[in-house]
């Protein structure tokens, strides 16, 4: 299991000696970034049955906790893990988009430095989802957030960089605001351990102070995952980013921002008023952004509303108590972890204006196929992966049997009323008669190959629906297990360093 | 009004936070993670400066993952900033005794950026504050004389030869079937110069590393071309 | 003796949210993308002090052994690190904020947060052949790719 810490060590190595290698061999330079990528899949890959008995914690320099740092792996933390070294390999950035107006010695230097994002972006990922202590949690997602700035901004347009600047900027305000939390954690509880905390929290974080720093936290972690008042730079970046950056920042840095606030509800803050809190803002942003899809005029934007629209779900499905509430938030990321960087893929070619796509099944039939497939199961048409994935979320709401919940029903399944409309009138518009001489550009093969590789993923699901939901209800299981937890990180007790 | 609706949500964010302060308990209570660190960092480490002990055996790998921040904000910035193009106007040489005072800085600077990196683990510093005033060493020049260049390609380097060493470091550990970033070598006897194990050597990759960084960090910021 | 511990606790704590909040009213009432990342670098340096605030002691003396002598009461080591890993991020993103606020100046010719919002919604839309969201900032009778050609022009090949 220490071989785990590989899946961080290794990316992070090899971006340092990129530019090293590249000054002795180009060609080693090209391929030590997907090489070192699938040994650390192979690695996580390796372990992953051996998380199915019994959860595995790690310590960083083989201090004891709350000494020193813990890597905690379950099967939660290793499944985002895997997906974002996978994520990052299928949709390597450093191919397939070039910018013709550079300097010729930039271009090579920017192919490097693109590789080396890449690299870094796995490794910071996964030891985020791996991480088992609060303050190297913030170290990691900062460090996941600059990567991110640098796969924005390498688009090279003046759009990106404006974007990419305000990005920056609401991001460093909800990391402050982050750290100003974990600041209010340790003055209350003298440790910054996640499962120290666990033990501690019913005693020393059940107060206003606890929810504050809860509050403080949730809006730094949700600058990422596109919480409802902090994400007007999602439309912005998605738009002005590459297809493949913005696949992989919808589809999985989301995502682990969505983990880090789930590991923090389930072992930390348990008041109630958490759960409202989120309830209210998941409402709102699943309103705020399908009404903005439905409004949106060209792919991309639409795209990007949609996400915000989705995680809205994710977060109103955490506000479910208990582990229904991760179990149905699992199911709807990890769809949607399929679902939207397959459709940001097939938007590469067909970016523009949704009235320019009239035409566009003519030139590229199985890209207009899998659009349906993806846009069928976006709604949640059964049986495809969505319809069961909103089933998970809509049940536990309505058996909850209180108003705001059932308001929170309504606004899932009135969204999805929205998302048909909206993803029917892009579908239709690609059946259409295509105008006189506007030629559309077929999909990259590359491109189409990855897309179709996730809808395949979706499509097979649809088979294996008894042992999925069966992983999923043991995954829940696995990470909701709060005494587990604290019994694998072991930490010391703090009162055995006051007597000196 | 917009300036207004902000002077009220200050207005509320400050009550909030006096309301939760007038919860807050300053007993100071020692019963926290860094006392339980105090008490066992001397025989742990064999560093008498327990804040580096801290930051390179404790806290390992947030200290890899804040070189990590420094090398892809360096890398980020270079790649945003772009080429200058050769007919860019410069700013002119500095006078005379600029000039000599930045040559005449350069040896005292790196000797004391080293000695500061070296004396890591047992006084206050380190490779962070260190490496900044390396990074002075080589910046300084470059102030007073606009013209003159440091060379990218040397400085990536140079970075990133520094940055491996401490992650190498730590894979070593494992290859003696500890954990990664576990320290090495012999602990020495408490306060002197050579003790600490491989502390001092991550120290050492930490300060060229950030000495490197912020030079060609500054440097691309100093080259931008001017916008007027 | 503990009337004194309040206090200087007590003001270095309104130092820190003093701060904090200075830096969020840069934020949030500045139009200037400059200023802004000052209000930022401001909100940092609250958030720092808070953090090593968490448990001061004022009596503490440093955590270093000189001379083989163990001070009676240490101070905690672990903010102290975790404040300047948070510094040297701040720095980071300090220099990487620069950087950019010089690009989207030299392509945008402002640093406005509103023009520059305008500027860039523009850019999207021309790149994306549709026309902009009806916006009151909007210049009336200026069409999107006459403004986007005028972004282009200014931007270095």
């Amino acid at each position: 299991m220490k071989l785990l810490a590989l899946m961080v060590a290794l990316p992070l190595l090899t971006a340092f000696l990129l530019s090293v290698i590249n000054s002795i061999s180009t060609f080693a330079a090209r391929w030590a970034g997907p090489v070192v990528l699938l040994v650390t899949a192979a690695i996580g890959l390796s372990a992953w049955p051996h998380l199915g008995d019994t959860p595995q914690a790690v310590q960083w320099g083989g201090f004891q906790a709350p000494l020193g740092i813990t890597l905690y792996a379950d099967q939660l933390a290793l499944l985002f893990a895997l997906a974002i070294t996978i994520g990052a390999l299928l949709l390597w950035p450093g191919r397939g988009e070039d910018r013709t107006e550079e300097h010729p010695d930039d271009h090579s230097r920017n192919r490097l430095r693109r590789a080396s994002l890449a690299l870094l972006l796995a490794g910071t990922g996964s030891g985020l989802a791996l991480s088992g202590d609060l303050f190297n949690i913030y170290v990691f997602y900062e460090l996941l957030t600059v990567v991110s700035y640098g796969l924005i901004a390498g688009r090279g347009t003046s759009g990106s960089f404006a974007a990419t600047l305000r990005y920056l900027v609401i991001s460093g305000f909800g990391a402050a605001l982050a750290l100003a939390g974990i600041a209010l954690v340790y003055q209350a509880a003298g440790t910054l351990n996640l499962a120290q905390l666990a033990q501690l929290a019913p005693e020393r974080l059940n107060n206003s102070q606890g929810f504050a720093a809860f509050v403080l936290m949730l809006i730094g972690f949700g600058v990422k995952a596109e919480l409802f008042p902090v994400n007007f730079w999602v439309p912005e970046v998605y738009a002005t980013a590459s297809s493949r950056v913005s696949a992989l920042l919808a589809g999985v840095v989301s995502k682990l921002a969505l983990l880090i606030i789930m590991r923090l509800l389930i072992l930390v803050f348990h008041q109630p008023e958490a759960l409202t809190v989120l309830l209210v803002l998941g409402v709102l942003g699943v309103a705020s952004g399908e009404l903005a899809a439905w409004r949106a005029r060209d792919v991309n934007r639409l795209l990007a509303f949609s996400s915000i629209g989705q995680l809205g779900v994710m977060f109103i499905a955490l506000s479910i108590p208990g582990n229904a509430g991760v179990l149905a938030a699992l199911a709807v990321a990890v769809h949607h972890l399929f679902l939207k960087p397959s459709m940001f893929l097939l938007a590469e070619r067909w970016g523009g204006s949704i009235k320019g796509l009239a035409g566009a099944a003519k030139t590229s039939p199985l890209g207009a196929a899998l659009f349906v497939l993806l846009a069928l199961s976006l709604i949640g048409v059964p049986p495809l992966p969505g319809f069961w994935a909103k089933l998970l979320v809509i049940m536990p709401l309505l058996a909850l049997d209180q108003p705001l919940y059932y308001f929170a029903a309504f606004i899932v399944l009135a969204a999805a009323a929205l998302e048909a409309n909206y993803l029917f009138r892009v579908v239709l518009t690609l059946y259409d008669k295509a105008p006189a001489a506007t030629p559309h550009k077929a999909h990259a093969t590359v491109d189409l190959a990855t897309a179709v590789f996730l809808g395949a993923g979706l499509v097979a699901a649809v088979f294996m629906l008894a042992p999925l939901a069966e992983r999923f209800d043991f995954i829940a299981a696995q990470a909701t297990d709060v005494s587990t937890y604290i019994q694998t990180v072991a930490p010391l007790s703090l009162e055995s360093g006051s007597v000196q | 009004m917009r300036r207004f609706t902000a002077a009220l949500f200050l207005l509320g964010l400050g009550v909030m936070i006096a309301a939760i302060y007038q919860q807050m308990d300053f007993s100071h209570t020692t019963v926290n993670a860094g006392q339980l660190i105090n008490a066992v960092a001397a025989q742990e480490t064999g560093a008498a400066n327990f804040v580096t002990s801290v930051v390179l055996a404790y806290r390992g790998i947030d200290t890899l993952l804040e070189l990590t921040i420094l090398f892809t904000a360096a890398m980020i910035g270079g790649m945003v900033l772009g080429r200058r193009s050769p007919d860019a106007p410069r700013d002119p040489d500095a006078g005379f005794i600029l000039r000599t005072g930045a040559d005449l800085l350069f040896p005292l600077l790196l000797v004391v950026g080293m000695y500061i990196i070296l004396h890591g683990h047992l006084t206050p510093g380190g490779g962070f504050q260190g490496g900044v005033i390396l990074a002075a060493a080589f910046f300084v020049p470059l102030l007073a004389r606009p013209g003159s260049s440091i060379d990218q390609g040397v400085i990536s380097i140079v970075e990133g030869l520094a940055g491996a060493a401490f992650i190498i470091i730590g894979l070593l550990a494992m290859l003696d079937g500890r954990e990664f970033l576990t320290p090495l070598l012999d602990k020495g006897e408490l306060g002197a110069l050579i003790s600490a194990g491989s502390l001092p050597l991550l120290y050492l990759a930490v300060g060229i590393k950030v000495g490197s960084e912020l030079a060609g960090l500054l440097a691309h910021l100093a080259d931008a071309e001017a916008v007027d | 003796m503990s009337m004194d511990i309040i206090d200087s606790n007590l003001i270095l704590t309104i130092a820190a949210v003093g701060l904090m909040l200075i830096g969020i009213g840069g934020i949030v009432i500045s139009n200037h993308l400059v200023r802004i990342i000052f209000g930022i670098a401001l909100l940092e340096a609250g958030t720092n002090l808070l953090l090593l605030l968490s448990t001061y002691h004022p009596e503490a003396s440093a955590p270093i052994i000189v001379d083989g002598n163990v001070p009676a009461l240490m101070a905690d080591p672990v903010p102290q690190a975790l404040v300047l890993t948070a510094i040297v991020i701040g720095v980071g993103i300090l220099a990487l904020a620069l950087s950019l606020a010089i690009r989207v100046q030299r392509a945008y010719g402002t640093l406005d947060m509103r023009e520059v919002r305008l500027k860039l919604e523009q850019e999207i839309s021309a790149e994306a052949g549709v026309e902009m969201p009806s916006s009151s900032h909007a210049p009336a009778g200026v069409p999107a790719a006459a403004v986007t050609a005028a972004v282009h022009r200014v931007t270095p090949s």
